[in-house]
């Protein structure tokens, strides 16, 4: 088994009406396009990917991160899956429900604010996930966690989702 | 004025954090530090503010309102810390 990885983009991000990150764009000598998480109030982005080639066992959501503007603090990152199989599952797509989120609690690691970090979900709400389903991914930071100590944006860079194959 | 209630202070706090300039960047202390930080300010404020409008000259104390003092305060205070830039900079 190999495993499959496919990226998620912030620009290809998509958002509910209400509580979604602000894209940004920052960058001296090259931009830097991210999603902006809110350090008060909950937020999350949304994608849509087909899990190609999807064998068994959980999912890996990699969170490319940086902060605004703090240099200590806590992040709790979510990410939630749900799984539709075409021409199999009658769920109606425009009303089907998220699977239990999974969560992490990544911390800044200090020396400089807008450093890089990876956080690392394990996604073990696979909400029925079979091979080449239409997935859709919700990554959230909690910001309303007491565990979420982190002052101001954090910024998404890029994420990753990750799972072995047929 | 007396002191905020406990709902301006939690917007003042959340709304300070996405407001927060890049150059300065935020100090190395947590949310709920900044929060107590942001309540002993409003204390300050509230014990102090006698003292501060017995500081200001005639006919300025007397013909500005409070909101008036504030933004004064606030534009000093700003440009003591070099947060305020002038046209003529």
């Amino acid at each position: 088994m190999a495993t499959v990885t496919q990226q998620l983009d912030p620009g290809s991000g998509q958002f509910l009406a209400t509580a979604f990150p602000a894209l940004v764009r920052g960058g001296t000598n090259f931009p830097v396009l991210g999603l902006a998480y809110d350090a008060a109030a909950n937020e999350a982005a949304f994608w849509l990917i087909r899990a190609v080639n999807y064998g068994t066992g959980n999912v890996t959501v990699h969170v490319d991160w940086y902060a605004d503007t703090a240099t200590t603090g806590d992040v709790v990152w979510q990410a939630q899956l749900a799984a539709i199989t075409p021409d199999t599952d009658t769920q109606d797509v425009e009303t089907k429900a998220l699977a239990t989120l999974n969560t992490v609690t990544d911390t800044h690691l200090g020396t400089v604010g807008q450093r890089l970090h990876r956080a690392i979900i394990t996604v073990t709400n696979l909400d029925a996930l079979a091979v080449n389903d239409d997935l859709w991914i919700r990554i959230a930071r909690d910001a309303a966690n007491v565990a979420d100590t982190m002052a101001g944006d954090a910024v998404l860079a890029l994420a990753t989702v990750s799972y072995s194959d047929v | 004025m007396a002191v905020m209630d406990a709902t301006n202070r939690l917007r003042t706090w959340s709304q300070i954090m996405r407001d927060w300039p890049r150059g300065t960047g935020l100090p190395g202390t947590t949310k709920p530090d900044l929060r107590a930080a942001i309540d002993a300010t409003d204390d300050w404020i509230e014990a102090n503010q006698g003292s501060f409008n017995a500081a200001l000259p005639l006919p300025f104390r007397t013909a500005a309102t409070a909101p008036q003092k504030t933004f004064l305060f606030c534009y000093v205070a700003m440009r003591r810390a070099g947060l305020l830039k002038a046209q003529e900079d």
